[in-house]
C-alpha cells in the first residue's frame, strides 16, 4: 500500500460533524440494555459469582485451600496480582504519557483504557488482601500510631506496594474523573430524564464550557498527566522490587524494574486491543477507534514485546556470564526443568507470535490481532507464573524440592478476577461515555484553526 | 503534496569550527601520548573513555535518526541533518578503536591466560571473554553500525535531489531493523568495553544503563549544535522555540530515565547486599571515589533535572545550551566513574591526573571535525523529505 508521508493521518475518520460525534458516543447511555448486553453481563457475572464463592470458602477455611505450600509459598495470589497490576498500566500510559507526547490518536482510546486501568488495579488489589488470610486485619497495613505500638515493616517492598498501588489508583481515578467532567456537562445538557440530570449535574461540578473552565481544566489535566507519568513507572518498579530485592536466584536481577514496566505496558496494551476490538464494533465506533489506532497499538505491542524478549535473553546470558552455578541452574531449570512447558508458553506467546506485527497487513488484520492479543495476555500471565514458581520450586535444599499445582479454588479465584474485571467493564459501557466526547471534538476535522490558517492553500 | 518554495540557502559554517577541532585533536593527542608515556595503563583507560564518548555521541545520534523514522515524528525533520552529522562519527569508530585492540592485554584482566588459569570464575567466562572473540565482536558490531549509518544517511541525502517518498519508506524499514540491532550491539559493546574491565562483576541492567547515557550524550550534542545554529541564523526561519522545546523535553525525559536506571541498579544491589555484586560499588566508595560517586548523582541528575524542569527552561536557548553542555560533561564524569576505578596501581606523580583531560578533548575535536566536514557535504535541511513541511509548521 502506498502511504503519503507528507500528510498526517486524521485522528478520526468519516468526517463526522460535532453533533454526530456527541450523538454517537452518548447513544449507548440513552438506550435500554439489549439482549447481547445482558448475555455478556450474565457470563461475566457468573464468573464473578464463582470467584466470590471460592473467596468465601477461603475466608471460612483459610488459605490452606490454595496450592501454596513449601517450597512454593507464593503461587497464584502473587501471579494474579502482578498480572492485573500490569494490565492496569496501559491506561495511564495512553492517557498521560501519550498526552505529554502530544499523540492525538490517543483520544479515541484514552477513556476506555483509563477505565480498564482502574478496574484492573481494583482487581489486583484483592489478591494481597486475600493472601493475608485474615483480610479484616488488613487495616494494619497502613502505618498509624496505635496503642499496641504495632508498626508495619518499612523495609519490606510488600509495604511499598501498598503505598505505590494505592497512590497509583487514586491518581488514576482523579485523572479519569477530571477528564470526565466536560462530558458529564454535555450529558447533563442533553438528557431528558430528571434523575439523570441531577446525577450528571452533581458530577459535572457546575461546568459551563466557558473559556475560563477550559483554561483551568487544561492546566489541571496537564499537571495530572505530569504526576501520573512517574507513577506509571513507579508502580511496576515497586512490584518488581517484591522479587528483585531478595537474594533468590531468578528473582534478583538488576534489569527487573525496566523489564517489568515494559512487560506491564505490553500486557496492558494487549488487553486494551482485545477489549476495543469488541467495543468499536458493538457501539459503531469504527470511525473513532480506527484501524490506524489499533495498528499503532500493535506497534507498541511489538516494541514492548521485543523489550521483554531482550530482558529474557539478557537474564539468561548474565546468568551464564556470572559464573554462579546456582544462578545458572535456575535458568536451565526454568527452560528445561519440570516447568519447561510454562517457560515455552511464555516465550512463544510474548516473543515469537508478536513478531508477526512486523508486517503491516497483519498489524491491520482484526481477527489476527485479536488472536495475538489473547496470546500476549496468556504469555504475560505465564511470565509471572514462571518467575514466581520456577524460582521457588527447587530451592537450596534438594530434599525439599516440590511441584506446585494450583487447586480448584486457585483457579476459581482466577476466573473470578476476570469476572470482576469484565463485569465492571461491561457496566462501564452503559454508565459512562466510552470515548471522551470533548477530546474527540477537539481532534475532529476542522476543529483546529491551524489546518486552514497559514500556508494551507 | 504541495510544492514549497523554501527560499533558503545553507549558510557556510565558519572555518573556525574546523580549525578548533583540529587544534583540540592535536593538543589532546599530544598530551595524551605524553600521558601514555608516563603511565601507560592509566592513559589507555583514558583513551577508552574518549572512545566510549564517541560511541555514545555517534551511535546515539544514529539511534535518534532511526527513532524519528520509526516513530513517524515530524517536528525533528528540519533538524535531522544535525543529528545525521553527528552520526557520521560512526565509521571512524572502527579506526579509533584499533589502538585499543593492540592493548587488550593492558586493559583487560581476563586476557591473561595465567590469571584465568587460577581463577575459576574467569575460566567459566572464557568462551565469551577471550581475545579472539572480543576482536570479532568489535568488528561485527562496528561494521553493523557503519552499514546502517551508510544506508540510512545515503538515502536521506539522495532524497534531497530525487524527492522520492519511497526513500522514506525504505529508511523506515532500515530503521525498524536497526533498533533491535542497536539494542543488542550497544549492550555487547558496553559489556565488552566497560563491564568486562572488572570481569567478576555482572549486572543485567548494564546495557540499559549505558544506553541511557548514550542517548543523553548524543541528544545533548544535537541540542547544543541546534541551538548554536538557531541563534546564529543558520537554521530555516520557520524553526522556532517550539522545536527547541521538544529537544528540551526529550533531554528532561532521558535525564529521568538515566536516574531511574542508575537508581534501580544501585538499589537492588545495595538491598540484596551480595558480596559478588557489591564489591563493584564498594570500589567506587573508596578514597576519592566517594566524592566522584556523590558528585555523579548531583551532576548527572539533580542539576540537569532542576535546570530543565520548568517549561520556559526547555525552550530558552541560553538555558538549553547550558544544559546540553552540562550533560555532555556529566556523561564524561559518568564514563570516568565507570572506567577509571579499574586502574589499581599507585601513582606518585600528581601531574599525571592533570593530563587526563587530553583524550576527551581530542574526542571533542573529532566531533567538531566530523561535524564540519559532514556539514560541508550536504544541505542543512532535508529538502526532499515529505514530512519537512509538517515539521516546519510544527507548533506546540
Amino acid at each position: 500500500m502506498k502511504i503519503d508521508y507528507s500528510i498526517e493521518a486524521p485522528a478520526i475518520e468519516g468526517r463526522l460533524s460535532l453533533s454526530q460525534i456527541e450523538e454517537l458516543i452518548a447513544k449507548p447511555l440513552d438506550s435500554k440494555p439489549d439482549k447481547k448486553f445482558l448475555l455478556a453481563l450474565s457470563i461475566s457475572g457468573s464468573a464473578l459469582a464463582l470467584g466470590a464463592l471460592c473467596v468465601l470458602l477461603t475466608f471460612y477455611y483459610g488459605i490452606g485451600l490454595w496450592g501454596n505450600n513449601q517450597p512454593v509459598g507464593w503461587g497464584f495470589d502473587i501471579v494474579n496480582f502482578v498480572f492485573w497490576v500490569g494490565i492496569g498500566h496501559a491506561g495511564t500510559l495512553i492517557s498521560a504519557i501519550l498526552f505529554l507526547l502530544r499523540q492525538k490518536w490517543r483520544t479515541g482510546i484514552a477513556r476506555f483504557a483509563e477505565a480498564m486501568t482502574i478496574f484492573a488495579v481494583m482487581t489486583a488489589g484483592l489478591f494481597p488482601a486475600l493472601h493475608t488470610g485474615r483480610p479484616w486485619l488488613d487495616g494494619y497495613l497502613l502505618p498509624y500510631p496505635n496503642q499496641h505500638n504495632l508498626w508495619v515493616n518499612f523495609t519490606s517492598p510488600l509495604l511499598w506496594d501498598v503505598f505505590a498501588v494505592s497512590t497509583y489508583f487514586t491518581v488514576s481515578l482523579v485523572f479519569w474523573y477530571v477528564g470526565l467532567i466536560p462530558d458529564f456537562a454535555s450529558l447533563r445538557d442533553r438528557t431528558t430524564s430528571k434523575i439523570k440530570k441531577v446525577i450528571y449535574s452533581i458530577f459535572s461540578l457546575g461546568w459551563r464550557h466557558s473559556h475560563r473552565n477550559w483554561q483551568h481544566y487544561e492546566k489541571a489535566y496537564m499537571l495530572l498527566a505530569g504526576f501520573a507519568t512517574p507513577l506509571v513507572l513507579s508502580v511496576h518498579t515497586i512490584v518488581s522490587f517484591d522479587f528483585a530485592v531478595s537474594i533468590m536466584p531468578g528473582w534478583h536481577a538488576t534489569i527487573f524494574p525496566p523489564y517489568f514496566v515494559a512487560g506491564a505496558i505490553f500486557s496492558g496494551f494487549a488487553m486494551v486491543v482485545t477489549v476495543l476490538i469488541f467495543v468499536r464494533k458493538i457501539f459503531d465506533l469504527e470511525h473513532i477507534i480506527t484501524v490506524n489506532h489499533l495498528e499503532k497499538m500493535n506497534k507498541v505491542i511489538l516494541a514492548t514485546g521485543m523489550m521483554v524478549g531482550y530482558a529474557y535473553a539478557m537474564e539468561f546470558f548474565i546468568a551464564w556470564y556470572s559464573g554462579n552455578p546456582i544462578e545458572q541452574f535456575v535458568f536451565i531449570n526454568r527452560a528445561f526443568g519440570p516447568y519447561y512447558w510454562a517457560y515455552w508458553i511464555m516465550v512463544s506467546c510474548n516473543v515469537i507470535f508478536p513478531q508477526l506485527f512486523w508486517i503491516r497487513k497483519f498489524r491491520r488484520n482484526i481477527p489476527l490481532m485479536f488472536v495475538i492479543s489473547i496470546f500476549v495476555n496468556i504469555g504475560m500471565w505465564f511470565e509471572r507464573f514462571v518467575i514466581t514458581v520456577t524460582s521457588l520450586h527447587r530451592d537450596f535444599l534438594p530434599s525439599s524440592w516440590g511441584y506446585y499445582t494450583p487447586t480448584l479454588y486457585d483457579i476459581g479465584i482466577l476466573i473470578g478476577s476476570f469476572g470482576l474485571f469484565f463485569t465492571l467493564v461491561i457496566l462501564f459501557t452503559k454508565a459512562l461515555p466510552v470515548v471522551s466526547i470533548s477530546e474527540i471534538k477537539a481532534v475532529a476535522d476542522g476543529a483546529q484553526p491551524s489546518h486552514h490558517g497559514e500556508g494551507g492553500h | 503534496m504541495s510544492e514549497v518554495n523554501y527560499d533558503y540557502k545553507t549558510k557556510e559554517l565558519p572555518k573556525s569550527v574546523f580549525t578548533t577541532g583540529i587544534a583540540l585533536l592535536i593538543i589532546g593527542t599530544v598530551f595524551g601520548v605524553i600521558g601514555l608515556y608516563l603511565d601507560t595503563q592509566r592513559f589507555l583507560l583514558n583513551y577508552l573513555l574518549a572512545f566510549a564518548l564517541l560511541i555514545s555521541v555517534g551511535v546515539g545520534a544514529l539511534f535518534l535518526v532511526t527513532l524519528e523514522y520509526v516513530a513517524g515524528a515530524d517536528w525533528s525533520v528540519p533538524i535531522r541533518r544535525v543529528t545525521e552529522f553527528f552520526s557520521s562519527t560512526v565509521p571512524y569508530l572502527l579506526i579509533i578503536g584499533i589502538p585499543l585492540l593492540f592493548n587488550i592485554g593492558s586493559l583487560f584482566h581476563w586476557s591473561h591466560p595465567e590469571a584465568v588459569a587460577e581463577d575459576k570464575i574467569l575460566q567459566s567466562k572464557a568462551p565469551y571473554l577471550n581475545t579472539t572473540f572480543f576482536i570479532i565482536r568489535f568488528f561485527v558490531v562496528g561494521l553493523l553500525w557503519t552499514l546502517f549509518w551508510f544506508l540510512i544517511t545515503r538515502n536521506s541525502r539522495k532524497q534531497d535531489i530525487t524527492k522520492d517518498q519511497v526513500l522514506t519508506k525504505i529508511n523506515i524499514r532500515y530503521s525498524a531493523i536497526f533498533i533491535p540491532v542497536f539494542a543488542i550491539t550497544i549492550s555487547v559493546a558496553s559489556i565488552d568495553w566497560i563491564m568486562s574491565l572488572d570481569p567478576h562483576w555482572f549486572s543485567t541492567i548494564f546495557g540499559v544503563y549505558f544506553f541511557a547515557g548514550t542517548v543523553l550524550a548524543s541528544l545533548s550534542a544535537v541540542t547544543y549544535a541546534v541551538v548554536k545554529l538557531f541563534e546564529n541564523g543558520y537554521l530555516h526561519p520557520k524553526i522556532t522555540k517550539d522545536h527547541l522545546y521538544s529537544l528540551g523535553a526529550l533531554l528532561f525525559a532521558f535525564i529521568n530515565f538515566w536516574g531511574y536506571i542508575a537508581f534501580s541498579q544501585y538499589m537492588l544491589i545495595w538491598y540484596a547486599n551480595l558480596p559478588e555484586e557489591t564489591f563493584w560499588y564498594l570500589n567506587r566508595w573508596e578514597g576519592m571515589w566517594i566524592y566522584v560517586s556523590l558528585i555523579l548523582i548531583i551532576v548527572h541528575f539533580v542539576v540537569p533535572y532542576s535546570v530543565l524542569l520548568s517549561q520556559p527552561a526547555k525552550m530558552d536557548p541560553k538555558r538549553l545550551k547550558f544544559a546540553a553542555l552540562w550533560i555532555i560533561f556529566a556523561h564524561l564524569i559518568d564514563l570516568y566513574w565507570l572506567i577509571m576505578p579499574n586502574y589499581h596501581a599507585e601513582n606518585s606523580n600528581p601531574w599525571v591526573y592533570l593530563l587526563e583531560f587530553a583524550f576527551p578533548m581530542a574526542a571533542i575535536g573529532v566531533l567538531c571535525i566530523v561535524f564540519y566536514l559532514s556539514y560541508k557535504k550536504s544541505n542543512l535541511l532535508p529538502l526532499g523529505d515529505p514530512k519537512l513541511e509538517r515539521g516546519l509548521k510544527f507548533k506546540l
